[in-house]
């Protein structure tokens, strides 16, 4: 175990962020996400739980940016099929990182599937992920990010980390319309 | 043209450029042509959910998308649809081969197949069906209507269509 909670380690991933377009997935992800570095360039989904990876997918496969995704371990597991099409497709400028806390931490922290033997590290290997690193020490994080956000390979990264939520955050003050506008300004298209 | 080349070129010449599908044995030829074509970008998905989130992602990104699919997999898209394309405004075209409709063959069909007009309804998705190969200059306006509004819009081809 990294010995970190997600805010924690969405603080490091965001430190190495510049220009990357960030997908987040639902919940107090974005809610820590957006007290950590809102930009405009992050996606929060306020919905469609287990998306974040598809999302992710069509948008690297649809622009020459960099793109990375912020995802968790029950919403992989909810659009588990999704591995298979990110792998099928394994876009150069895709970076995949599941925090893993091995439970759902929004709902009230029940432990999850991956509290007991699943392992989505495995998964992604098993759907030919070209690059898929589990991260279970808190100094590997940022070397890992880094690594993987200079390659031009798609990379997937399992960071574990432990329960618990980031002090102070709230519901999110931006809605949809203005989410998705200042978003796609970012993106360029 | 058969009815397969009708509804490929209509929907290209709509400017769709990104699509996913989930296959279904009405919609093998159309499945091949979009593999075929050079100038678009055609992913299969898992299942429809995954198909409604990866071209969300392709609209963000100026892309034109469209899922090609079985009326079946509606009911598997339905959180996505409402709180993803619906929620945010963003429009995806579902290119739907109705199973289930009059000519269908096998009985365990009907249940979805009247069940998904319903579905699309309660979902806040405009459907239209095409009975006939001739009926498919009216998508035009359908689909610039649903982008310029930033809403979905769903085309259901019926046996009748298929075998025209």
């Amino acid at each position: 175990m990294t010995g970190l909670m997600r805010y924690q380690i969405f603080e490091k991933i965001m430190d190495r962020i510049t220009d990357e377009l960030v997908i987040c997935t639902i919940g107090q992800p974005c809610q820590e996400l957006f007290k950590i570095k809102d930009r405009p360039g992050n996606f929060y989904m306020l919905g469609s739980m287990g998306m974040a990876s598809s999302i992710g997918l069509g948008l690297a496969m649809s622009t020459g940016k960099k793109v990375v995704v912020l995802d968790g371990d029950s919403a992989n597991v909810m659009n588990m099929g999704a591995f298979a099409t990110m792998g099928f497709n394994a876009p150069g400028n895709l970076v995949h990182i599941i925090v893993d806390n091995e439970a759902n931490g929004s709902t009230g922290f029940q432990p999850s599937f991956t509290a007991r033997n699943v392992r989505l590290d495995q998964v992604a290997k098993g759907c030919s992920i070209p690059n898929v690193t589990l991260v279970d020490r808190a100094d590997d994080i940022s070397p890992a990010v880094a690594k993987a956000l200079a390659a031009d390979e798609m990379h997937t990264l399992v960071i574990k980390a432990e329960i618990g939520l980031m002090p102070g955050i709230d519901l999110l003050p931006i809605g949809p319309d203005d989410i998705r506008d200042r978003f796609m300004e970012a993106v360029g298209a | 043209m058969t009815p397969t080349d009708q509804l490929y070129q209509r929907l290209r010449s709509n400017g769709l450029d990104f699509f996913a599908s989930v296959p279904c044995k009405l919609l093998d030829g159309l499945l091949k042509r979009l593999g075929d074509d050079d100038d678009i970008i055609y992913t299969p998905v898992s299942r429809e959910e995954d198909g409604v989130g990866v071209l969300a992602g392709a609209y963000m990104a100026g892309r034109r998308p469209a899922l090609v699919m079985q009326n079946s997999g509606f009911g598997n898209s339905v959180n996505a649809v409402c709180s993803l394309l619906n929620y945010y405004g963003v429009p995806v075209i579902f290119v739907i081969s109705h199973r289930g409709s009059p000519g269908e063959p096998v009985a365990a069909q009907n249940v979805m197949g009247d069940a998904v007009a319903g579905i699309m309804a309660a979902s806040g998705v405009r459907a239209v069906s095409i009975g006939h190969p001739d009926q498919l200059q009216q998508i035009d306006a359908e689909i610039t209507a649903a982008f310029a509004e930033g809403r979905s819009l769903g085309l259901l081809l019926p046996f009748s269509f298929w075998e025209a």
